[in-house]
């Protein structure tokens, strides 16, 4: 902002001048190797315990449903895995709005290392609901809005690992991840809301902000605990991948001193 | 406007640009996006002759039959929408979800205008999860009866265990 | 109505992929931070990592 023109307001200047500084802090890659090598047990050890107790309690403890039987033990992992897909490809789109944007080379190395653990949560979410399907619906699988919408949003995973890496010129690659990350954004609204849009075999949610959950509460406590332990866990993997793409960045630079900048970063 | 801010604002107004395209898009197809049809759409505007349709609703309960035909069980029922039936003929293994009052998908043609042959039979299940016992207990106190219906709404709020 | 064989096969394969995919990590890590010991005990300046 030149000088000339005074900002208008002078509290929010400083709170985005403010809120700038903190994320180039936190950005900066080797301070994130250091911060996330510092939380990194606290995260996989918490993320192991929640787990744990959540799909023990789910596939032991919890009561049968009445419609579905033992096969609603499924859910434990079908829900958790649909939450972080989402989640994650969301994850990917910010990234490709800083790559674009601010080209942080910590939001490079970011949507690089979380596209693949994505892409695994997508295929987990996709291999249980197929295999909830068949002795619930009688099928394993049907081109209803919700199946397809999900299954476009893997491939949209595996196009970006695929074009992250394609190119000699590792920025030309980030910038075209990173486009498409954020075309793809626009099938998060329609996987969320496909089943209220249009009628499909796939049921509504049963957990949303609006109103109470339709879940009774001896498996609504397992499943909130599933999809605790889950998230801690794709942190604790993004933050291990991420810390040693970290490594691998700089052992390029040591072993290539002479290469361009690009093809190092 | 400094250089990054315009990108912000260049990257936002694609992306609400692309949206639009997409949302445009979805609305012209809505219409083949559903997956199933409903008896009163079926009756009111009856598909060609041997076109596979989707037809879905509730099982109206009383209407089950079971018969057999020559070793393969048959089974006849109807299908409602709260506002016409069809009935439907099945020949072959229901899914374990089926049963009266339950929501189901089939595929197959319409024969007359309240007459349909299934070759497929998809339960599907509503968003409701319960244990056995509280759905037992719900029918027993004249709460509710799965063979009407999905449970209404505010048992949620009354019977929370 | 129970489906043992279809839960089972559900938490099979989530282990499986969970478990390769944690695997994948820590190895990388050590091989990350091995090489970069050897590579910096080797160079004469010294990082700013």
């Amino acid at each position: 902002m030149p000088d000339s023109i005074p900002p208008r307001s002078c509290t929010s200047h400083t709170m985005i001048t403010r809120t700038r500084h903190f994320f180039h802090y936190y950005a900066n890659p080797g301070r994130f190797y250091h911060i996330s090598t510092r939380i990194q047990p606290y995260v996989t050890y918490s993320a192991l315990f929640f787990t744990f107790i959540g799909l023990g309690w789910g596939l032991f403890f919890s009561p049968p449903d009445w419609q579905q039987g033992d096969t609603v033990r499924i859910m434990y992992i079908h829900v958790p895995t649909a939450i972080l897909a989402s989640a994650g490809y969301a994850a990917l789109a910010l990234c490709g709005l800083s790559t674009l944007v601010w080209q942080h080379p910590l939001a490079n190395l970011a949507a690089m290392e979380i596209a693949p653990v994505g892409a695994c949560a997508t295929a987990l979410c996709l291999i249980t609901g197929s295999l909830r399907g068949k002795p619930m619906w009688g099928t394993y699988w049907v081109w209803d809005a919700r199946l397809t919408s999900v299954l476009i949003l893997f491939f949209l995973y595996l196009g970006h690992i695929s074009l992250i890496r394609a190119f000699e010129d590792k920025q030309r690659g980030y910038q075209a991840a990173a486009i498409l990350a954020l075309a793809g954004v626009i099938d998060l609204p329609i996987i969320k809301f496909s089943v209220d849009w249009w009628n499909t075999l796939h049921q509504p949610d049963s957990i949303t902000l609006t109103r109470a959950p339709t879940i009774s509460r001896s498996m609504l406590w397992p499943l909130i605990l599933s999809m605790l332990g889950f998230s801690l866990g794709f942190c604790a993997l993004v933050f291990a991948r991420l810390r040693a793409a970290i490594l691998e960045v700089r052992i390029r630079a040591l072993l290539f001193p002479s290469h361009r900048r690009s093809n190092i970063v | 406007m400094t250089r990054k801010t315009r990108r912000l604002w260049l990257v936002l107004i694609c992306i609400a640009c692309f949206g639009t395209a997409i949302g445009l898009i979805l609305r012209a197809f809505s219409s083949d996006i559903v997956f199933f049809v409903t008896p009163s759409q079926i009756v009111a505007s009856p598909p060609p002759d041997h076109r596979l349709v989707k037809l879905g609703g509730m099982v109206v309960a009383g209407s089950v039959h079971y018969s057999k035909h020559k070793e393969t069980p048959v089974v006849t029922f109807d299908v409602t929408d709260g506002r016409t039936a069809v009935t439907v003929t099945y020949q072959g293994i229901l899914p374990d979800l089926f049963r009266e009052g339950q929501s189901v998908i089939v595929i197959g043609t319409v024969t007359s205008k309240h007459r349909f042959t299934a070759s497929e039979v998809l339960a599907k299940h509503d968003e409701t999860y319960m244990p056995k016992e509280v759905a037992d207990a719900l029918r027993k106190s004249g709460k509710w009866d799965p063979r009407f219906g999905p449970p209404p709404p505010d048992i949620w709020h009354s019977n929370q265990n | 109505m129970t489906h043992p064989v279809f839960i089972i096969a559900s938490y099979g394969i989530t282990f499986i992929i969970v478990t390769v995919l944690s695997v994948e990590a820590a190895l990388r890590l050590r091989r990350a931070r091995t090489q970069l010991t050897v590579l910096e005990k080797n160079t004469s300046h010294s990082s700013n990592l």
